[in-house]
């Protein structure tokens, strides 16, 4: 049925819809338009004039041994916190999935890194995981010799971040699950019981594909937040040690536009990872949507 | 059956629940211990309880000759209640002219708005510098907290959209046939019915728009006022000796995030898990 609006058209969206809009527009949507444009020059707002020079940014990108390792860097990074917050998330909410004020405290414990800064959870492990920090000084005493470089060793660093992202997206997966928990339905899980099924069967027959719509969201949260880390990068490695062992592709846009001032080739870069973003997160939502089943 | 094998084994599940737990909480009991300790026994003994402990770094960090804790807090205070007052007011508005607007390009409207939700700061933030520098508003307050508007009313629309649709529009109708204003059916009738949705806007933008750090370490710019998050970032170089005020710092950054946190709980996992579930 088509209604009549309530309002006047026009009145409606100048009064209510333009004030958000307008500044949208100028604030992002401009900005990407920018983006794109400056993508296709060599503009560097401290050697004007820019010279248009078509896609020759792309062109360069796919042959600069930097950006291939951002690109890689970034990854492996997202295959990480994609997979392991998720697991790990659905694992430590099952064993929290129960009443009682124990379970409560418990879910506070992990959720509390979710609303710490980035930066504090930053510097919290950058001391903890310091060549002569605590973590070592355990491992010392525990008769290794040697420990590890965790963010000194180029080979070790990557994955030393990856981990403390994890450690802090792993609240957040937990939440998500619990909540998804709570929706199973209870005669349903003692329908299975009754037909016989142990609690292995019941989880993956009955629970798990129940919990579809949790698993997309952690999905598509934990890959679009991996692929601007930035954070992390900036104060735990600063993109170091050796030459971009760390350095992900949003790190790598603003150390090339704003440090190095190539706006033009950072901007090439930002395009792609935006295209990368939007096509990834397109993917993963459909093939994840597919999976949900209605109850 | 079940009965036995739950009494049997029935201390497995709160053992291995306090174990994990105990685990992940160590990084959070290193700064928490640290805090209350003096310097040179945070490097001695990082794990030890602080006994008696001690007020020395937060009193040091409270009272810094730059006064950098003050004005850093003086300033996300500002940041983040300028931006989620006037994210609430936009986006509620736009929710609704999304909700109830039955023309066909505001279904192009939305998809514009919700491409928002997954654009990294990284591809916009070097231009949005420009659009700033132009308007005279680069190193500024005022600029971040626009910035931060247009960056998060997709999120603040997302949200509302969904609840403003459950809001019947005779309730509407009903208020302008009693002689009310547009705006005084909306802010009077419709707006006081979105409370779940106001809170979740409030407290998510409030808590991502409290620790970002990206956006006021660009935007404000190395020399102009600092935010809590970039203020904590620049005493990292020069604390490096001093963990305890390092600790103190981010501890007191940290205090009002956690109150609002636990103040709101509920309200908390219920926007986090009613987006979720909604998707």
């Amino acid at each position: 049925m088509r209604r009549k609006p309530i309002l006047p058209r026009v009145w409606h969206f100048a009064s209510f819809g333009a004030p958000g809009v307008v500044i949208y527009l100028c604030f992002v949507m401009a900005p990407i338009l920018i983006s794109f444009g400056y993508s296709l020059t060599n503009h560097n707002p401290f050697n004007p004039p820019s010279e248009f020079v078509g896609l020759e940014n792309y062109k360069l990108l796919f042959q600069d041994e930097q950006f291939l390792t951002a690109l890689r860097v970034t990854t492996i990074l997202t295959v990480i916190v994609v997979v392991v917050p998720n697991l790990l998330g659905l694992g430590v909410a099952v064993l929290l999935d129960r009443k009682g004020w124990l379970y409560h405290a418990l879910r506070s414990v992990f959720f509390t890194p979710v609303i710490l800064s980035s930066v504090v959870v930053s510097i919290i492990w950058t001391k903890l995981l310091d060549d002569r920090g605590p973590v070592n000084d355990l491992l010392r005493a525990v008769g290794v010799e040697q420990p590890p470089g965790w963010l000194s060793d180029p080979d070790l660093a990557l994955f030393s971040v990856a981990s403390i992202v994890c450690w802090q997206m792993l609240g957040f997966c937990v939440v998500v699950y619990l909540a998804g928990l709570q929706g199973v339905p209870a005669e349903l899980l003692e329908a299975a019981e009754i037909d016989g099924a142990g609690p292995v069967r019941r989880f993956r027959a009955v629970t798990w594909p129940l919990l579809a719509p949790s698993l997309t969201i952690n999905t598509v949260v934990l890959l679009i937040s991996a692929f601007k880390t930035y954070d992390y990068v900036k104060v735990v490695t600063n993109g170091g040690p050796g030459s971009g062992t760390t350095a992900t592709i949003a790190f790598d846009v603003l150390a090339t536009g704003l440090d190095a001032n190539h706006v033009g080739y950072a901007s090439a870069m930002a395009v792609v990872m935006l295209v990368i973003v939007a096509t990834l997160t397109t993917i993963v939502l459909r093939f994840l949507r597919r999976r949900e089943v209605d109850l | 059956m079940t009965t036995v094998d739950g009494s049997r084994r029935s201390w497995l599940r709160p053992a291995v629940a306090i174990l994990v737990s105990a685990i992940f909480f160590v990084p959070l009991y290193y700064v928490l211990v640290n805090v209350f300790k003096p310097g040179d026994l945070i490097a001695r003994e990082p794990a030890s309880v602080p006994l008696p402990p001690t007020l020395t770094n937060i009193h040091a960090v409270l009272t810094r000759p730059d006064g950098l804790f003050w004005v850093s807090l003086a300033n996300s205070m500002l940041v983040t209640l300028l931006s989620i007052m006037v994210l609430t007011v936009l986006s509620a508005m736009l929710g609704h002219y999304l909700a109830r607007s039955t023309r066909r390009w505001t279904k192009v409207l939305a998809v514009i708005l919700l491409a928002g939700l997954m654009i990294p700061p990284q591809v916009i933030l070097i231009p949005v510098t420009e659009v700033l520098r132009l308007t005279g508003m680069m190193a500024t307050l005022q600029g971040l907290v626009l910035f931060n508007v247009g960056y998060y009313v997709p999120f603040g629309v997302f949200v509302f959209t969904g609840f403003i649709r459950g809001v019947p529009v005779e309730l509407e109708e009903a208020a302008l046939l009693d002689g009310a204003s547009r705006g005084q059916a909306f802010w009077r009738i419709v707006f006081p019915l979105l409370r779940p949705a106001t809170a979740s806007v409030l407290i998510f933008l409030g808590v991502w728009i409290w620790n970002d750090f990206i956006d006021p370490l660009i935007i404000l710019g190395p020399s102009q006022g600092t935010t809590i998050t970039t203020g904590i970032y620049r005493s990292i170089g020069q604390y490096q000796a001093d963990l305890g005020s390092v600790f103190a710092l981010m501890f007191l950054a940290t205090l009002p995030v956690l109150i609002f946190y636990l103040a709101l709980q509920k309200q908390f996992v219920k926007g986090l898990t009613g987006g979720a579930t909604k998707g």
